[in-house]
C-alpha cells in the first residue's frame, strides 16, 4: 500500500476545500439574512 | 430553498460513491499503482472547473448582450466556484507528482496553464472588488472576463507547444492513450459527481449573489428614506 | 471610410501629445534600461547563460514597462474629461482603440529598438544576423501587447487601485506572448529556424484575436 497517505492527503484536502468554500458561502448568507433583517425591520419604522 | 437541499445532497452522495469507485471498483495502475487514484478526483475537479469558468463566459457575453443582473451573478458564481476547483486540481496535482515525478511542482503545460487560468480568474475577482458601481462593475468585469476566456486556449497552447512536451492527455487525447474501461466508466463517473457538486455551488453562490444585491438594494432605499 | 480618417486624426493627435512631451517614451527607455541592469545583477549570467536568459529578461522588462506605459492611455482621457466629446465626435468608437493601439505599439517599438542594441551589449547577443526577423517578433509581439493593454487600460482607468490593477490583469493575459516571444527570440539566437515561422504564426493568431474581440466589444468599454 505504497503512497495511501498521499492518495488520502489528496482527497482529504480537496474534500476540505470545497467544504471550506461551502461554509464560506454559508457563513456570508447567513451574514446576509441578518443584515437584510435589519433592513426589513428599519424599514417599516421609517414610513 | 429545497430543491437546492435535495441536490446538495445528491451532489454528496455522488462524490462519496465516486470516491469508493475510484478505490475499490477501479483497478489498479500497473505502473503508478495506488498514487493513481488521485486521478479520478484531480482530472473530474479539472474538468468541473473548466466548466464553470465556461459557465462564467456565458455569463458575461449574455451580460453584455442582454443587461440582466442574473447574468452577472452567474458570472461571478461561474468564477468562484471554478477557482474553488482549480484550487483543488492545483493542490491535489502536486501530491500526485510528488511520489512520481519526485518533485512537488514541474513547468509541466497543463499545470503552469491551469495556474495561468486560475490567475486570471483571481483577477477576474479582484476586479470586481475595485468597481463601486454594480452594473458598471458588472459591464467592466463581463468584459475581462471574456478577454480572459479567449485567452485560455492561446496560454494552453503557447505553453503546450514551446515549453517542455510531456506525456499526451490519457483522456480524449487522440490514438494511443487509452485507459481500461472500468477505469474510463469510474473517471466518468467522478466527472459527473464532480458537475453535480459544481452545479449545487455555483447555484449556492447564485442564491447568495442575488440575496446580495436585494441588500444593497433595500440598504439604499433605507438610506434614502 | 470614416473609420479610417477618424483613425488617422486620432493617431496624430496621440503621437502630437506624446512627442510634444516625450514622457512615456523617456521614462519608458529607462525603465526597460534598469530592468536589463538588474535583472544581470540579480543572476549575473555567464556569457552562454545571458544569451539563454538574456531574451526572456528582455521579454519580461517589456512587459512590464508597456503594463507601466499603457497606465497613462485612458486615464489621460478621463482626469481630462475629453473621453465623452471624443465618442461623439467619431462615428465608430473602434477607430479610438485603433489609434491607441497604434500609437502604442509604435511608442513600444521605438523603446525597443532603442533598447535592442544595449541588450546585444550587455547580453552579448548577436542581433544583427537575424534583425528582420527580430524586428517581426518584435512588431507582432508589441502589437499582441499593446491590443490587449489598450482594451485593459480602458477598464482599469474606470476602477480603483488602477496602478496596481492594470499590471495585475494584464500581465497574466499576456503569458502567451510572452511564452512564444521569448522562445522565439531565443532561437534566433541560436540559429535555430524551426520554431521561427510557428512562433510568428501564433503571435500573428493572438493579434487577431483579441483585435477583433476588441473590434466585437470595444463600444461597451467606453459606455458612460
Amino acid at each position: 500500500m505504497k503512497n495511501l497517505d498521499s492518495v488520502f492527503a489528496a482527497y482529504v484536502v480537496g474534500w476540505g476545500v470545497f467544504f471550506v468554500f461551502y461554509l464560506t458561502i454559508a457563513k456570508r448568507t447567513s451574514n446576509l439574512r441578518a443584515e437584510l433583517d435589519r433592513l426589513k425591520s428599519s424599514l417599516p419604522r421609517a414610513k | 430553498m429545497s430543491k437546492r437541499i435535495i441536490l446538495g445532497a445528491v451532489a454528496i452522495l455522488l462524490v462519496i460513491a465516486a470516491a469508493y469507485a475510484a478505490f475499490f471498483i477501479a483497478p489498479e495502475e500497473r505502473t503508478m499503482g495506488l498514487i493513481q487514484r488521485i486521478f479520478y478526483f484531480h482530472v473530474a475537479s479539472a474538468w468541473a472547473g473548466f466548466s464553470a469558468f465556461f459557465l462564467c463566459f456565458l455569463g458575461n457575453l449574455l451580460y453584455v448582450w442582454r443587461r440582466d443582473q442574473k447574468y452577472d451573478w452567474l458570472a461571478v458564481s461561474g468564477a468562484e466556484v471554478g477557482l474553488a476547483f482549480t484550487t483543488v486540481v492545483l493542490i491535489t496535482g502536486p501530491i500526485w507528482a510528488h511520489p512520481v515525478w519526485g518533485i512537488w511542482w514541474t513547468w509541466d503545460a497543463r499545470l503552469t496553464s491551469t495556474f495561468v487560468l486560475w490567475l486570471l480568474y483571481v483577477s477576474y475577482l479582484l476586479l470586481r472588488t475595485l468597481v463601486e458601481e454594480p452594473d458598471r462593475r458588472a459591464l467592466l468585469s463581463s468584459l475581462f472576463g471574456i478577454f480572459a476566456f479567449l485567452d485560455v486556449p492561446l496560454v494552453f497552447g503557447a505553453i503546450r507547444w514551446w515549453r517542455t512536451q510531456h506525456p499526451q492527455p490519457v483522456i480524449m487525447g487522440g490514438q494511443g492513450s487509452g485507459l481500461d474501461p472500468t477505469m474510463k466508466s469510474v473517471f466518468f463517473f467522478s466527472a459527473l459527481a464532480m458537475h453535480v457538486l459544481m452545479i449545487f455551488l455555483v447555484a449556492e453562490r447564485y442564491a447568495l449573489e442575488k440575496m446580495q444585491t436585494e441588500t444593497d438594494f433595500l440598504a439604499r432605499e433605507v438610506e434614502a428614506q | 471610410m470614416s473609420l479610417f480618417s477618424n483613425t488617422a486624426v486620432l493617431l496624430s493627435k496621440e503621437l502630437r501629445t506624446e512627442f510634444r512631451s516625450r514622457e512615456l517614451l523617456t521614462t519608458t527607455v529607462v525603465f526597460i534600461l534598469v530592468v536589463l541592469i538588474l535583472f544581470s545583477f540579480a543572476i549575473s549570467p555567464t556569457t552562454e547563460e545571458s544569451r539563454e536568459f538574456g531574451p526572456g529578461l528582455l521579454w519580461l522588462a517589456i512587459l512590464f514597462a508597456a503594463s507601466l506605459m499603457l497606465q497613462p492611455c485612458f486615464l489621460r482621457e478621463q482626469s481630462n474629461d475629453t473621453l465623452s466629446s471624443l465618442r461623439l465626435a467619431v462615428s465608430d468608437p473602434f477607430s479610438i482603440f485603433l489609434a491607441k493601439l497604434i500609437a502604442n505599439t509604435l511608442f513600444l517599438l521605438l523603446t525597443e529598438l532603442i533598447m535592442l542594441p544595449f541588450f546585444a551589449l550587455f547580453y552579448n547577443v548577436p542581433i544583427l544576423p537575424e534583425i528582420h526577423w527580430l524586428v517581426l517578433v518584435l512588431f507582432l509581439g508589441s502589437l499582441g501587447i499593446s491590443v490587449a493593454g489598450t482594451a485593459l487600460s480602458a477598464i482599469s482607468a474606470q476602477a480603483r487601485m488602477r496602478e496596481l490593477l492594470l499590471p495585475l490583469l494584464l500581465l497574466p493575459l499576456l503569458t502567451p506572448v510572452l511564452v512564444v516571444s521569448a522562445t522565439v527570440t531565443v532561437s534566433l539566437f541560436e540559429r535555430e529556424p524551426i520554431v521561427k515561422g510557428k512562433g510568428i504564426a501564433f503571435l500573428a493568431v493572438f493579434d487577431v484575436v483579441f483585435l477583433t474581440a476588441l473590434w466585437l466589444f470595444g463600444e461597451y468599454l467606453l459606455e458612460e
